[in-house]
Parts: structure tokens; sequence; C-alpha cells
């Protein structure tokens, strides 16, 4: 009969070469009569051999390099004292008879508690072959995924060098069945929450993954994404670039905006996702979670009657008239550098978690161009997966137009956001601050298109189809031309126009519920949100499999 | 001391000057106001300094990415 005790033997006697220090067999066959505790003893010797404490040299490294090791990271990012590893005795399966030197092969996982709510996570050891997967290491990522699927918990994966283990790479025995998770990943998107801490070098096969994460953060200087790096694209085009230049964190969060925020250290990377995992809940069926707030929810700001410029050239920074309405402290903005014409940010409004879009006037006039665009549609995505309302503020001006507007896709890459508004189901409300422009004004979950749930003008809303000057002299120039005075007849036909176009006559016409004082904002919000149902119906859908994005 | 470009993120028109070379300026501080998209938006220090150039006129048109004046940075 089998006992605990010889059940526990059998299992850590089996022959598997390198599922523990392979150097020193627990058991030597039949026979063999080692005690249970020395049997453990050799299992936290060959468990000690993958630590920090025994690997100082590698660790020294990774410092001098400005970084944590993996397992500093994980117990930074975790509640103190909360993770949980799973595969700390994985060693490399053996190749050709030799066994390399890679502890845990690479890849640590495991489970951690963040503000008390478990996630998984995985972590890249740079120091074990540059981070780089192997077999056994594959199995360990994939196994985390899928751990997150099946329990519907929240995935982290900081990353730090990586992609394929090279030597394994070069053998098409190995590489031609080639499996990644890719799959496990895509299945995993919009279940639980996704996030990639990009750590070092991450050119490749990590950028690819992290590409799949809702939140992607990278830690200056020290951190590359990006498709390949500088020798790859030397020796294949002949273009001599620094990793910095090419795939920094300057270069892809501020400019291309690959990932969603910039960050000067590992420690401040840890801490960003540990804020963003705060708004969200575990799952898609999991509730929001609420935090308990002591900001007044009949607050009213008198500073919004002024945030405003009455004249509608003046620009003014959105992000004041965001402050004054949500939870004090509550912004978290993404992507804050790159598309600085749109803002995209995780806020709280009675403690309840919510998705902000506002314009910002300061650039480009706030218009809409193809970086913004994507920034809006992948931020709706992210927040109607997981349940977030989304609040917009509203002053745009248009889309933006001429030659590199056409020259990006515009039209394309703004119907997504078009795309992403038609499929969510997230409560969506509407504050019209001023301009409210054609089909930017649509985008922007303005007029009825999208069924916002409460959509409201402030007194200094000016909705219409363009700005009424450009379009008195595009559609009455002819008009305009014939007139005995033509200054005169230009004058009179956009003081005809402008005395249509109110937030007043907005509200007659039923385009908006209702005009409210600025200093109401944030309680006319809250109140809506608190009689919202969480979800809409997708009932009225016709029977399809899936929709398809324009981009 | 370095000097830096200031560049327009927009085309426009320039539509009022508003600092002079010797001007010292901290970041965000206003260069010049450009008129896009019927708003005047301004151009504005990349970094705290001392404008040393102004490279444009009022009512020149303003390419996207265009320098349009120098700064010395402190």
């Amino acid at each position: 009969m089998e006992t605990p005790e010889t059940a526990g033997r059998s299992r850590v006697a089996q022959p598997r070469p390198g599922a523990v220090d392979a150097g020193a067999p627990l058991a030597a066959g039949p026979g063999a009569d080692l005690a249970v505790a020395d049997i453990l003893a050799r299992i936290e010797q060959a468990r000690a051999t993958g630590g920090d404490e025994a690997r100082r040299q590698a660790v020294v490294r990774q410092h001098a390099l400005g970084k944590l090791s993996a397992r500093e990271r994980i117990a930074a990012f975790g509640d103190p004292g909360s993770f949980r590893e799973a595969g700390a005795l994985v060693r490399p399966l053996p190749e050709h008879g030799e066994t390399p030197d890679a502890p845990a092969d690479g890849v640590i996982t495991g489970d951690v508690r963040v503000d008390g709510r478990p996630v998984v996570v995985s972590a890249t050891d740079f120091s074990v072959m540059g981070g780089s997967s192997g077999k056994a290491g594959g199995l360990k990522s994939a196994r985390a995924i899928q751990y997150a699927i099946d329990h519907g918990l929240p995935y982290v994966s900081l990353m730090d060098g990586g992609g394929h283990r090279i030597q394994e790479g070069l053998d098409s025995r190995h590489f031609a069945g080639v499996s990644t998770p890719f799959k496990k990943m895509v299945d995993l998107s919009g279940w639980t929450p996704i996030c990639a801490a990009m750590m070092g070098p991450g050119f490749a096969g990590p950028s690819n993954f992290a590409a799949l994460a809702d939140f992607v953060v990278m830690v200056r200087g020290t951190s590359t994404m990006g498709i390949a790096g500088p020798a790859l694209v030397k020796a294949a085009t002949g273009e001599d670039l620094d990793k910095e230049e090419l795939g920094g964190a300057s270069a892809q969060v501020d400019r291309y905006g690959i990932a969603d925020l910039a960050v000067d250290s590992d420690v401040e990377a840890l801490a960003a996702i540990r804020r963003y995992l705060s708004y969200f809940p575990s799952n898609a069926r999991a509730p929001l979670p609420v935090h308990p707030c002591d900001d007044p929810v009949d607050r009213r700001d008198a500073a919004l009657l002024e945030m405003v410029p009455p004249n509608s050239r003046r620009a003014y920074d959105v992000r004041k008239v965001m402050e004054a309405v949500a939870d004090r402290g509550s912004i978290f903005e993404l992507k804050p550098g790159y598309a600085r014409n749109v803002v995209t940010a995780l806020a709280r409004l009675d403690g309840r978690p919510v998705g902000i879009i506002a314009n910002q006037p300061k650039h480009f006039a706030g218009t809409l161009d193809s970086p913004a665009c994507e920034k809006v549609a992948h931020f709706i995505s992210v927040c109607d997966a997981f349940g977030l309302p989304l609040v917009f503020f509203v002053d745009i001006p248009g889309f933006h137009v001429g030659s590199p507007a056409e020259r990006s896709g515009l039209a394309l890459r703004s119907a997504r956001i078009i795309y992403e508004l038609g499929r969510a189901t997230v409560p969506r409300l509407s504050v019209i601050l001023r301009k409210g422009y054609g089909l930017g004004f649509i985008a922007m979950n303005g007029g009825r298109t999208f069924g916002a749930d409460l959509t409201v003008a402030w007194p200094t809303a000016e909705i219409c189809a363009m700005s009424i000057e450009g379009a008195v002299d595009v559609a009455f120039r002819k008009d305009i031309d014939a007139a005995e005075n033509p200054g005169a007849r230009r004058a009179e036909l956009i003081g005809k126009f402008r005395s249509r176009v109110s937030p007043l006559a907005a509200a007659e016409g039923f385009g908006v519920d209702d005009i409210i004082d600025p200093r109401d904002t944030r309680p006319v919000l809250i109140e809506a949100l608190a009689r919202t149902a969480p979800r809409r119906s997708a009932s009225s859908a016709p029977p399809k499999f899936h929709d398809i994005s324009p981009i | 001391m370095s000097a830096i470009d200031v560049k327009s993120e927009i085309s426009g028109r320039v539509f009022e000057i508003v600092a002079r070379p010797g001007d010292r300026l901290a970041e965000d501080d206003p260069v010049m106001i450009l008129e896009a998209m019927k708003m005047e938006i301004a151009v504005g220090a990349p970094c705290n300094g001392v404008v040393k150039q102004i490279l444009v006129g009022n009512e020149d048109s303003i390419a996207e990415g265009q320098v349009v004046a120098i700064l010395e940075a402190v």
C-alpha cells in the first residue's frame, strides 16, 4: 500500500534528469533507502541553487545595469511575502547530452497578491541565458497563462530579455513545430487584465507578447521594444541605429505609442502596474473594485466656471477639468506623452472606476489624428472588456485634416473608434464642454449615435457639423462672391448660422439631455452612474461570430 | 550651453510672436501663437532656456515639425 511517505519518495525518485539538481540524483535506484528528511534536504539544496543567494554574481551584474533581479522584482511587485512559486525546481531539458546551467529555465512563475487580490505573475530572468525561453520555460509560461484563464486572474509579465533560446531555435526539428503561448494570450485577452513591464531588452518576441497586453510600462534607459533590434536591422537593411533611438522608452512610449507609460526604475514600473490593476476587476465577470471615497459626491468646484475660455479660439488644459470632477488624486493617465491631443485616463467617481476620454485643446487644437484615434480605440476596448464606464469630455473641432492625416490612413483609423463605441456594452456619459463638430463629435460619443446613457452640455457648448466660418466659406462661396459687398454678406451669413448654434438649441432638439452648470458636473455624473445598469444587452445583434475591425 | 530647436507640432499660420531674443523662458512657456484649426495654439519652450533666435515672422505658414525658434538651454 502506498503511504504518503512512499508516495512522496516515489515521486521524487523518478529518473527525471533535470527535474532537480541533475548532478546529484536523489535515488541511486532500487535499494536506495534515503530518509525523507535527506531527500527534502537535497531538494532544498536544489531549490537554493536557483535563488538569488546562490547566484550573487548574476544579481550583482543585474544591479550594475540598474535593474533588479527577477526574484526581487516579483517580491517588490506582490504584497509582502505573498509569492507562491510554481516550478522553482525546473531545469532545462538536456540537449545532446548536456544540461545548460539555467535555473528555473529562465522564467519564474507563480502567483502573488496585489492589494490582497491574487495575480498570476511570470518574470523572465535575464541572468539565465539572456532570459531566453527554453522548452521547459515555455511550458511554465504557458501554464501560468492557462492558470490565469482557468481561475479568472490578472496576468502580469515582467520581461527582461527573452525570445527564443537561439541554441534551440537554430534547429528545424525544434523550430518547425514552434509552440509559443500566443494563442493562450489571445484566449486570455479581454477575460482578465494583462499587464507587461518591459525591464530590459525586449526586441522581437517579447514585444509581440507585450502587444497583446492591455497595459505596458517601459523603464527608461534599460528597456527596449520593437520588432527587431539594432544588430538584426543593420544586417538586414544596413540602417545603423542605436538601440535607444530604435526602441527605447522615449521612442516607443512617447513617439509611437507601443507602450502606455515610461518610468525611471523597476520599482516605479511595478508600482504603476499595481496602480493600474487597482481600477480593474480580476476578470470580465467580476464586479468593479470600488474604493472608499472621502471626496464628497456633491462637491462643486467653482473653478470649473472659468476653465473653458469663452473665446473658442483659446486653448486650455482639459486635465484641469478632469481633476476638478474626478475623485481627488484618482486620475491615472495612460499614454500621457503620446497623442497628447487626447487624454485617456483611469479615474474614480465616488470610488467607482471609470475611463475618461477628453479632447485636449492645448495640443493640435484637440483634433483627433491617427495616433489619437488608436489611443482612444484601445482605451475604449480595455474599459469595455472589464466593465469600466466611459466618460467623455468633448471639445473637438473635428478630425485632423490634410495630407499627413490621409497618409496615416485617418479615415480607417478614426473608424476604429466608431467600431469600438458601436460594440461597447458599458455605460457611456458625455459632457460637451465646448466644440462638438462633425464626425469628430460622433467619435467622441456625441449625439444619439451610440446611445449615450447621459449627454449633457456646458453653457459654452457649440454643436454643429463644422465651424460656422468654415462652413459658410465652403457652402456659400458663390453666394458671397456674387454679393455687392462680399464681406458684409459673409458676416450676415455667419451671424445667421451662429444664432442657430447654441447649447439651448441643442437641448431644444433633444440632442442633449440637459444643459448643466459646469460646477454640477461631478454630482451629475455620479448620479447618472448610480442609476445606470453596468452592461447593456447585446441581444439586438445578429447571430454573427464576431464583427470586423476596420484595422 | 546647448542650442535647442523649438518645433511646431502642428501646421498653421503665425498669429503672434510672444517671446523675443534674450527672453528667459520656463518649459512650456509660449514662444509664439499659431493659428490652426481656427484655434490659437501656443508653441511652447521644450525646456527652460533663453531665446536665441526667432526664425519666422507674423503670418508665415508653418509646417508640422518646422523649427520656429532656437533656445539656449540653461
